[in-house]
């Protein structure tokens, strides 16, 4: 029995020594500067504004660099000063002014020429920007983009794209088309100017902490891929004396589970990173816990052509119980959506004015009556459909839920799960021919409706219902060229009827509009996540 | 003989011209291999359908898709593509990544590959020294109770997936009791880091080893051999030590290897449920992004890996059983 003996003692030894040296090494030391701790739950594609297409790249920028736009409280999202202090729009000719104080981190200023060049940078087709269709609204920006350089020489093309800085601080571009969003579109990161010699220097490692050159209220101090990410205030932005926080830890955590467990044990003290539905109940409870409305709608769409009479489309679109997938499945705050338009957008209650879809669905007498009663209209009812979804929980337990709401109206679907990128293939548009419905969202790129709207035109890359409706497309082009915000209201009310509307084509669903949620621990002051997904680490602060 | 000194007819000296001939060769046959699995996955990579440029809902303009596909040379054949790959393998530049857009292949692997190295050969360390002991020991005190709580904690530990296990130890270890053991909730730095995850990674491999141990020692143990030596007078230190010992540990061995490359390929669960910044993350959302180069790279490096770990394998079995490297030379 000795050899046992040694063999456990020598466990119990070694767990001795590391509880004992744990116990030695108490931490927390307490510094006088203002640390914020949050987790991102991502690590950044690329810290690149013309390279970077998601949120978690957008949420870095925003604190590295200075927008040239930045947007008012919700739900007008005005477009207020930035780097651009002001701004005239005559038509297709806008022209912005620079502020004069804004610098880069090396002490060199933000010049209109910085912009421009940075803005021709991300139209180049060398670069080969996803987001490059940012800027199609300017004149030769596609031509330029769409150059084929293993064929012929772009340079050309270049210089014929509707961006110029007559002066040190005055950009003016020229827009295909008056876009009356334009000014607010400029608060999207692709937007932001680089500091061109630091590309120049380092080629793609410019992005990297030591090369990068940054103009916003923080600077990137270290970047520990897939780890951490360290910000410290910039002392030499204009608005320092404003900027509260010293530094700013963002470890980088994808689990939610993991996440939450940081937050629980005061590693963190802001958690974006999303909860897990069975957590949520509980987290409700916490006054750590913020819901923050969002412009994105979660909708399932109809392959017309597999579904070709309108009143089963209405039937199917009215089933559904809004209410309770919000309450029971999504659990975040979610908005049961009555039309397509998200209505925390400028104008959205005229324009989602006469959404008629019942909230409750099949499960209200109401509802089932109304369902009933359209489905009671269809000569030919198809009743056997595909329903198409991506794999993820959350979009299973939601098409279940519509799996048994369109079961009363006598239709059996077929649930299909796809892997995303399979998924978005399958889709097109056109879709798969044997796409019967299908689930997919939007969230805004700017903040006007046209964006959401102008989804279902005939050409557009992400329609794939196999809608086409020419009055539709009418429509959204007079939209383009009407600088007037009401009345542009109301050719979107007119469109969004067309679409969901009580007397429209209901190509899709819309089933409900977007939060974003967080946990923020309540000595943490001033955060907050705008409708657009942005936060501004700027205006927060910590209460001791 | 006298008691204590190794009985030399079990190890004659290895022969160092044969070795060097032996590992040369197979150094030589790891280019066909890895030909073969570039090729492989690059065919598999192509045949799953998917945009490697398409990452959200947002259609991706067909002109933009084109400079897209101009810059990471997706419009070329794919003979060229594979040729391209194949001299980026050979030259150690193994392109840029589709997702990350600021890094390439190599700066991933050179910053991530270490870390999942690390935490696979903790993990390997401890299911070792606690696997090997566990299972000597319960095969020498068969059907005693330690010998039925070893192996129903080795059951346990094979049965429990390790994403539970993980979960469990971070409830426990480190959000409940991480006041007294300092253990993080999440993050790859400092020591206090290290164990958690270790221990969780190598909990699997420990039961195997134990279970693996105990099998092939009770097996030794009834050999007309080990019946000689005890009929000798030898001590039984010196037979368990000497000749049950050297004869069970070479299916363990065998193991090994395989197991080492399987330890840090699949510490993907491991490394999203702590937050280690390490390769077996980017290795699996690079398939689901159909991210080809960073697929490819972990892929031709895994292998490589493999390579190596089977080399070690193959050599440490002539060491502890003479009777394979007699038929090798």
């Amino acid at each position: 029995m000795r050899k046992k003996g040694t063999f456990w003692g020598g466990i119990a030894l070694a767990l001795a020594l590391v509880v004992a040296g744990s116990a030695y090494a108490a931490t927390a030391t307490s510094h006088k500067k203002a640390v914020l701790n949050m987790s991102v739950g991502a690590e950044p594609p690329s810290l690149d504004p013309g390279l970077a297409t998601d949120t978690t790249s957008a949420f870095i920028l925003n604190q590295l660099m200075d927008p040239l736009i930045r947007l008012g409280p919700p739900p007008a999202l005005k477009p207020e000063p930035g780097l651009v202090q002001s701004w005239q729009v005559k038509g297709t000719d806008v022209t912005l002014h620079l502020r004069h104080d804004d610098k880069w981190t090396n002490g060199k200023p933000v010049t209109a020429n910085d912009v421009v060049q940075s803005w021709l940078r991300t139209i180049s087709p060398e670069l080969a920007a996803d987001y490059a269709y940012q800027f199609y609204g300017i004149v030769g920006a596609q031509a330029y983009n769409s150059c084929d350089t293993s064929k012929q020489d772009c340079n050309a093309l270049r210089a014929k794209v509707g961006v110029s800085a007559p002066d040190k601080w005055t950009v003016k571009v020229k827009l295909v088309s008056p876009q009356p969003w334009f000014i607010q579109q400029l608060s999207h990161t692709s937007f932001l100017p680089v500091y061109l010699p630091a590309v120049q220097k380092y080629g793609n490692k410019w992005t990297e902490p030591g090369n990068i050159v940054t103009d916003g209220p923080f600077k990137l101090a270290a970047w520990k891929h897939d780890a951490k990410l360290t910000l410290v205030k910039n002392p030499q932005w204009r608005d320092a004396k404003n900027v509260k926080l010293d530094v700013v830890n963002m470890p980088i955590i994808t689990d939610a589970s993991t996440a939450l467990n940081a937050y629980k044990a005061g590693s963190i003290d802001v958690d974006t990173t999303g909860f897990n539905p069975t957590d949520i109940p509980k987290l409700k409870k916490m006054p750590d816990w913020h819901v923050y409305k969002a412009l994105g709608t979660y909708y399932y769409g109809f392959n017309v052509k597999a579904i070709p009479d309108v009143n089963q489309r209405k039937a199917m679109a009215a089933a559904i119980d809004r209410h309770a997938i919000v309450k029971y499945i999504t659990q975040s705050g979610q908005v049961p959506a009555k039309a397509f338009t998200p209505i925390g957008i400028s104008g959205g209650d005229l324009i989602d004015k006469n959404g008629w879809l019942p909230q409750g669905g099949v499960d209200t007498p109401a509802g089932l009556k109304l369902a009933k009663s359209y489905m009671a209209k269809v000569a030919n009812p198809v009743k056997d459909i595909n329903l198409y979804i991506n794999n993820s929980p959350g979009h299973i337990q939601i098409a279940q839920a519509i799996q048994s709401f369109w079961q009363k109206l006598g239709i059996t679907v077929n649930i299909k799960v796809q892997e995303w990128k399979q998924y978005l293939q399958f889709l097109g548009p056109p879709p798969n021919s044997s796409v019967g419905a299908y689930r997919l969202g939007w969230i805004a790129d700017y903040p006007d409706a046209y964006n959401f709207l102008s989804l279902w035109t005939c050409d557009s890359g992400n329609n794939n219902t196999n809608w086409c409706n020419k009055k539709y497309d009418a429509l959204m082009n007079k939209a383009i060229h009407t600088q007037d915000a009401e009345k542009r209201t109301k050719i979107y009310q007119q469109a969004e009827d067309l679409l969901t509307g009580k007397n429209g084509d209901m190509p899709i669903a819309p089933i409900y509009w977007y939060t974003y949620t967080a946990l923020v621990r309540p000595k943490v002051k001033g955060f907050f996540i705008t409708p657009m997904d942005n936060v501004f680490l700027d205006k927060v602060s910590i209460s001791s | 003989m006298p008691d204590g000194i190794p009985s030399p007819i079990f190890c004659p000296p290895l022969h160092p011209a044969y070795m060097a001939a032996f590992v040369v060769r197979r150094v030589f046959w790891t280019i066909p291999v890895i030909l073969l699995v570039i090729l492989l996955t690059f065919g598999m990579m192509r045949a799953i359908k998917g945009n490697p440029f398409r990452n959200t809902e947002r259609n991706i303009p067909a002109s933009i898709q084109k400079n897209l596909e101009r810059k990471f040379h997706l419009d070329k054949p794919w003979y060229v593509q594979y040729a391209l790959y194949v001299k980026g393998v050979f030259t150690y530049d193994l392109g840029p990544s589709m997702l990350q857009r600021n890094q390439t292949v190599n700066d991933i692997i050179n910053e991530h590959f270490p870390v999942s190295v690390q935490l696979g050969v903790f993990a390997m360390i401890f299911a070792v020294v606690i696997g090997v002991p566990l299972g000597i020991l319960a095969a020498l005190r068969q059907n005693s109770l330690f010998d039925y709580l070893a192996m129903a904690f080795s059951n346990i530990g094979f049965a429990i997936p390790s994403f539970l296990t993980s979960t469990l130890f971070l409830y426990f270890f480190a959000l409940k009791l991480g006041k007294y053991t300092g253990f993080p909730t999440f993050g790859w730095s400092g020591w206090r880091s290290w164990i958690l995850p270790s221990i969780a990674l190598g909990l699997g491999p420990m039961t195997y080893f134990a279970r693996l141990v105990r099998g092939t020692m009770l097996e030794t143990l009834q050999q007309d051999y080990i019946r000689t030596a005890k009929a000798k007078g030898l001590r039984w230190r010196r037979v368990v030590g000497v000749h049950v010992l050297r004869n069970s540990l070479i299916p363990a061995v065998t193991a090994a290897g395989p197991l080492l490359g399987y330890i840090i390929t699949g510490s993907f669960i491991i490394e999203t449920i702590f937050a280690i910044p390490g390769i077996g993350k980017y290795y699996v959302t690079s398939v689901s992004s159909r991210d080809y180069s960073v697929t490819m790279g972990i892929t031709v490096l895994l292998s490589i890996l493999i390579i190596i770990a089977n080399l070690v394998v193959d050599i440490l079995y002539g060491v502890l059983d003479p009777r394979t490297r007699d038929q090798r030379a």
